[in-house]
């Protein structure tokens, strides 16, 4: 039985978790504050003509997508609930702030 | 003062948005409000608290260096004696050229390798550092402490929170966010002024913006977007600081990138680049305009660093644009007299 609510729990985290687009463009992050439950995914869309390199150092959630050529998308999950802030590694202007719950 | 600026350039941007039909003219136009954290902001007297520290060599070992020695507002808030990397200490040479104060309000990263996020951050780094002021926090406290007059403009300026390394950070920052640039010969253009830039300025100014790629990083009213690249100013592994942002984080986007600087006063700031190696503004335009100092092997370099194969006619006319960015010294009383 409680092999059964485990399983049922992972499948239900796995078929209920979110996938949130956030888009660069004109070195912004848009929307530049977001709202997720952890185990969402926060997928990062390159709409300018050049790299970006979305990173955060919160300890929690901690990830860095490299760099990231126009035109090509990269996921990260989260992990931990807080408001952490997610930067670009080359445009210091840009951030995202992420509440997590 | 940032007040009758801020009125000032409101102005500037109704005006730039109704002459300036085709285009609009209002991002390179300095912000009326200067950004400000919430647990200081600017007041008259933490200003004028600041300007004081800021002037007063007393702040290090020798008493004879002050943040303004590096940073003066004669030379473009750079070195007062010009040189590539700054002398500070007894005549030790830094690892860098002296960046510039002017709109690093307005930035969310300080240094040229962004290790402090804020004014605040940063204003005691130089103080403390041995090639610097060489002045250990733990003795200047107490120093100032000792300093009645100084005592007594702490208290008004920050009441009830003491003569501490907090506070002097809150004032040195203070003062630095009004070091903002004033309007010049460009803002004068961007407000509709048609005649305010030569001819070969607003050819510089097409250029800047098409062909040479220059706002690809020297974007916004501060042309600087506040990233950070490595230019090809060097081939081969880089040593120690050289390392740039690198040394604060090894993330591979940081191997040797450097904060782009404003290009707002530039005329008044030389030399340029982080390493003080170019001497002139048409040096940085050959070198930032046909790829870098460096064309190959050069580990992480910025992906905008391609050679624009740009004529010595359009260097210079770029170069006529940026000397067309420099505005009037911002009025300024230099204090002669300090707290005793």
């Amino acid at each position: 039985m409680k092999k059964i609510i485990i399983a049922s729990l992972i499948l239900s985290s796995a078929l209920f978790s979110a996938d949130h687009v956030i888009d660069q463009k004109g070195k912004t992050f848009i929307p530049h504050a977001i709202s997720v439950a952890v185990g969402d995914t926060l997928t990062f869309k390159n709409s300018d003509p050049f790299a970006h390199n979305a990173y955060t150092d919160n300890e929690a959630n901690e990830f860095d997508i490299g760099m990231q050529a126009p035109g090509k998308d990269i996921s990260a999950k989260v992990k931990a609930a807080g408001v952490f802030n997610v930067e670009c590694a080359i445009h210091p202007n840009m951030l995202l702030e992420v509440t997590a719950k | 003062m940032i007040v009758k600026l801020g009125l000032k350039m409101i102005l500037v941007g109704m005006m730039a948005s109704s002459l300036q039909a085709t285009e609009d003219m209002s991002k390179w136009l300095r912000p009326a409000e200067v950004p400000q954290p919430k647990d200081n902001k600017l007041t008259p007297e933490r200003i004028e608290l600041g300007k004081l520290l800021y002037f007063d060599v007393r702040l290090s070992s020798s008493e004879k260096i002050s943040c303004a020695t590096c940073h003066h507002p004669k030379q473009g808030w750079s070195d007062l004696v010009p040189t590539p990397k700054a002398v500070g200490h007894e005549g030790a040479v830094g690892p860098r050229n002296s960046p510039v104060v002017l709109n690093t309000a307005y930035q969310n990263r300080q240094f040229w390798d962004g290790r402090a996020r804020t004014l605040e951050e940063q204003a005691l780094g130089p103080i403390e550092a041995d090639v610097e002021m060489n002045m250990s926090l733990d003795e200047l406290i107490p120093k100032l402490n000792g300093i009645k007059g100084y005592v007594a403009l702490f208290e008004k300026a920050y009441p009830g929170e003491g003569l501490t390394e907090a506070t002097l950070a809150k004032a040195i920052a203070s003062f630095e966010r009004t070091v903002v640039s004033t309007i010049s010969p460009f803002d004068k253009y961007a407000m509709g002024k048609k005649d305010a830039i030569s001819k070969k300025a607003k050819k510089g100014f097409e250029l800047f913006k098409g062909k040479a790629h220059c706002i690809d990083c020297h974007d916004g009213f501060n042309f600087s977007d506040g990233s950070f690249h490595n230019i090809g100013l060097r081939d081969g592994e880089l040593q120690g600081k050289e390392l740039g942002r690198y040394l604060t984080k090894r993330r591979a986007a940081w191997y040797g990138v450097m904060k782009t600087p404003t290009l707002r006063d530039a005329t008044k700031s030389a030399p340029y680049f982080h390493d003080g190696s170019a001497g002139t503004l048409h040096e940085v335009a050959h070198i930032c305009g046909n790829g870098g100092r460096y064309k190959h092997n050069v580990k992480n370099k910025s992906t905008f660093m391609i050679d624009r194969e740009l004529t010595k006619q359009e260097i210079s006319d770029i170069v006529s644009f940026v000397e067309s960015l420099t505005g009037p010294d911002m009025k300024l009383d230099i204090p002669t007299k300090f707290p005793q």
